[in-house]
């Protein structure tokens, strides 16, 4: 990584949009968003070298600050209206974006030398391994005005405190579904020695109908099981023997780990690929169809300037002029339709599997209609350290016809993303791509849906895209850092 | 090179500003800026600060000094006679009443979308959340006012004119061409640097030979001699590769010498005012021939026009 170079690229690549006669604002242009005044060549480009830690926040902000004061000193001071929207500099400080100090590391960048992890060993329950256990137990519930289930998907015990991972119903006397949470206030818990817990509600980093029930007081690291007791119901008892590592390694399928070497730059334009698969599958499928034509649209604000983002990843040296990954990059444009990318690499002629699967779902003409039916599957499977990242999964659920996975994040050597690495249109809090195969063979990327920190672990939400179409029996993950990716076969037990 | 001071290839300069009821004279004279309405202007901080009203020629001043090496300048001031700014006095007060607005990355400054981005651990207490908000708003709010303060004062000194822009321009370049202990500038201020020579060096090119801007590389000479300069391949790669010190800015470029006669001026051996020695290529494969050139005294003041 060249830093200097990125810099300069950027600061060169302003000058020559500046001498740009397109980039120039008509005094009577309106402008319903006045943010942007700058090329989207050098946004592209800007975004993309803060992404890989080539730049950091702070300097973009003050060049991108310098080209909008220098293109609005020359075209757009035509009243005191328009200088007071788009004056403002982001320049002072740790700027408006950002947080104080210095950026952290981007996302699969090691920790600066010398640092060390946050609190206890991450990957430590004081002093006992990390437990993640998969569950797949229902809790009925009921009281005078609702009735419902919380289906409890896994126990993770991590530094952070001991938790269930649970999806829940509510209805109404009636049996209508209703909102609310479920009242696990009323809940007791006890273990295999006699201890007591309370249940308390988290819905940090989860999407609607899920949770973290957390265990309070924090319970004994080698628990055997747990009881868990609505008011006026049996008590449902929930074995914890059983640990993630034990189930697929009896099945045969431990994670399988291989190592690769994905530069930054490579890793950042996979996700930009990944991000342009999954708007699609967003939108009703009557509309996917147009979506790339649409400018400015979703697709297309993603895609345009990427050819500058490729350059100014070859000039920071975190992209190797010989990598192949802008060429399927350009090839996935194409397959898409999408104009303006800008990248100058002649499409190539063959895709990865997952992308063409993905490209398969969005070029079909009509919706299959087939979705299934809400429920959940229990998981607790841990992947290998991954970037400096440990992947938990811990549950995956079906509601309202889209599909969810839910995870944990903990820092395993390295440390979470700095959530201040954004791009337009892309999630860079979590920096793994993952995805998911199922029984016929299908690719599902995994989309960041929902993100809470906890000291050194996030609570994360992927969103499968497309949506699983059945409840498969058992499925393929594959999660890919720039260093090393790893896949992992799960057996899938809905309810 | 020579030892005099970058800008005794310029005369002085001057223009008038609002202040109080009336206009006031700023000048530039021999590399400062002078106040002549204002002869006592550290007593009138005083005031100032005792929470009396501070004079606008005064606030000028203040904000020549914050940025006499603000590498800033350069990348928002012009590029070269043709590349005129247009800011008024007006556009300056319009600005310091504008509402505070978010930065030049937008709504994209944050992560959007469905992320929910916060760190609220499984039990933290209120309190800590409630203190880290409120200190996240004074840093904020300190910000806010850096901004609105810096806003202000580049728009004052772009109200100055092309004049005095282009001596500001000089100015902060001479600061960063003094070299460190390696013969070289700073490395933190190179790419700026680069980019500002190349910002101005593009369109004087393009003068010259009529190559276009885009196709101009600029390098940062550093140690003894001017530099370099060669014109390589065909076509869509044809380049002019130039290397030239961070002081041509100031003592070529900001004194108006970067073309004259067809010569494109790489250094001035031996400057002064209106009459200079300077060193010129006749093109890029030439070796640099010195020169004789000599400006109109009765020209325009901001920058001078020389001739041969």
């Amino acid at each position: 990584m060249n830093r200097e170079r990125a810099e300069t690229f950027l600061r060169l690549l302003a000058e020559a949009g500046l001498r740009e006669p397109t980039v120039s604002l008509p005094p009577s242009t309106p402008r319903p968003t006045p943010f942007f005044t700058a090329p989207t060549g050098l946004l592209q480009a800007t975004w993309a070298l803060i992404a890989v830690g080539a730049l950091d926040l702070e300097t973009a902000e003050a060049i991108l600050a310098d080209v909008e004061l220098a293109l609005v000193a020359r075209h757009g001071l035509t009243g005191p209206s328009r200088l007071g929207r788009l004056g403002l500099l982001a320049r002072a400080g740790g700027g408006l974006l950002g947080g104080t100090g210095p950026a952290a590391p981007g996302p699969g960048m090691p920790a600066p030398a010398g640092a060390a992890p946050k609190g206890t060993a991450p990957t430590q329950t004081g002093g006992a391994p990390d437990r993640y256990v998969p569950v797949g137990r229902v809790v009925p519930f009921r009281d005078e005005t609702a009735s419902g289930e919380l289906g409890l998907m896994s126990y993770a015990h991590t530094a952070a405190g001991a938790r269930l991972t649970a999806v829940w119903q509510v209805r109404d006397p009636l049996g209508r579904p209703r909102h609310g949470v479920p009242p696990v206030g009323q809940f007791t818990v006890t273990d295999d020695r006699g201890g007591r817990y309370g249940l308390v509600f988290t819905a940090g980093g989860r999407t609607q109908s899920t949770c973290d029930l957390s265990l309070q007081p924090d319970p004994p690291a080698d628990i055997r099981w747990l009881d868990i007791t609505a008011p006026g119901e049996p008590a449902v008892r929930v074995g914890l023997d059983r640990g993630a590592d034990d189930e697929t390694r009896a099945d045969g399928r431990s994670p399988q780990v291989s190592r690769t070497s994905q530069s930054a730059g490579e890793h950042l334009l996979n996700r930009v690929a990944e991000r342009l698969l999954t708007i699609a599958p967003e939108f009703p499928h009557e509309l996917r169809l147009q979506l790339a034509a649409v400018s400015p649209g979703p697709v297309f604000n993603l895609a345009a300037g990427l050819g500058a983002a490729v350059a100014a990843l070859e000039a920071a040296e975190a992209l190797s002029p010989l990598s192949p990954v802008p060429a399927r990059l350009a090839a996935l444009c194409e397959a898409l339709r999408v104009p303006g990318h800008g990248i100058t690499a002649p499409p190539a002629p063959d895709l990865p599997e997952p992308w063409l699967s993905m490209l398969s779902h969005y070029h079909r003409r009509r919706s299959d209609g087939t979705r299934p039916g809400d429920g959940f599957a229990a998981v607790g499977a841990a992947l290998p350290e991954l970037d400096g990242l440990r992947l938990v999964l811990l549950g995956l659920h079906n509601f309202d016809g889209s599909t969810w996975m839910d995870a944990l994040v903990v820092e395993a050597g390295g440390r979470l993303p700095d959530r201040r690495h954004w791009a337009p249109g892309l999630d860079m809090a979590f920096p793994l791509s993952v995805w998911v195969r199922d029984g016929s063979g299908r690719w599902h990327v995994g989309r960041p849906a929902g993100w809470q920190e906890n000291d050194d672990e996030a609570a994360l939400t992927l969103r499968l895209l497309p949506p699983l179409t059945r409840s498969p029996g058992r499925i393929e993950v594959l999660a890919a850092g720039r260093s090393a990716e790893a896949r992992v076969t799960l057996p899938l037990e809905w309810r | 090179m020579p030892n005099e001071a970058w800008f005794t290839c310029l005369p002085d300069c001057e223009t008038t500003v609002p202040c109080g009821q009336g206009r006031h004279a700023v000048r530039w004279e021999a590399g400062s800026l002078r106040l002549p309405s204002h002869p006592d202007a550290e007593s009138e901080l005083v005031l100032a600060a005792l929470g009396g009203d501070k004079a606008r020629c005064v606030e000028v001043a203040q904000a020549w000094e914050r940025h006499a090496r603000d590498l800033s300048v350069l990348a928002i001031g012009p590029r070269g006679p043709e590349d005129r700014i247009a800011v008024g006095w007006a556009d300056v007060d319009a600005a310091a009443q504008g509402p505070p607005m978010p930065g030049p990355l937008g709504p994209y400054g944050r992560l959007s979308g469905p992320m929910q981005p916060g760190s609220t651990s499984l039990a933290r207490p209120p309190a800590a959340a409630m203190a880290r908000a409120a200190a996240r708003r004074r840093q904020l709010q300190g910000e806010r006012d850096q901004v609105r303060l810096r806003r202000s004062d580049m728009l004052s000194l772009l109200a100055l004119g092309y004049g005095f822009q282009v001596r500001l321009i000089g100015q902060v370049a001479a600061a960063h061409a003094a070299p460190g202990h390696d013969g070289q500038p700073g490395e933190h201020g190179r790419p700026a640097l680069v980019a500002a020579i190349a910002g101005r060096l593009a369109p004087v090119a393009e003068q010259w030979l009529g190559i276009d801007p885009d196709q101009v590389v600029v390098t940062l000479h550093g140690g003894p001699g001017w530099g370099s300069c060669e014109l390589t391949g065909r076509g869509e790669d044809r380049r002019l590769r130039v290397s030239l010190p961070t002081g041509w800015l100031a003592s070529v470029w900001a004194c108006g010498l970067a073309l004259v006669g067809r010569h494109l001026v790489v250094a001035v051996p031996e400057p002064g005012w209106p009459t200079a020695r300077v060193l010129g290529l006749r093109s890029p494969a030439a070796e640099p021939e010195p020169l004789d050139v000599h400006a109109d005294p009765d020209g325009p003041a901001d920058v001078p026009h020389w001739e041969i």
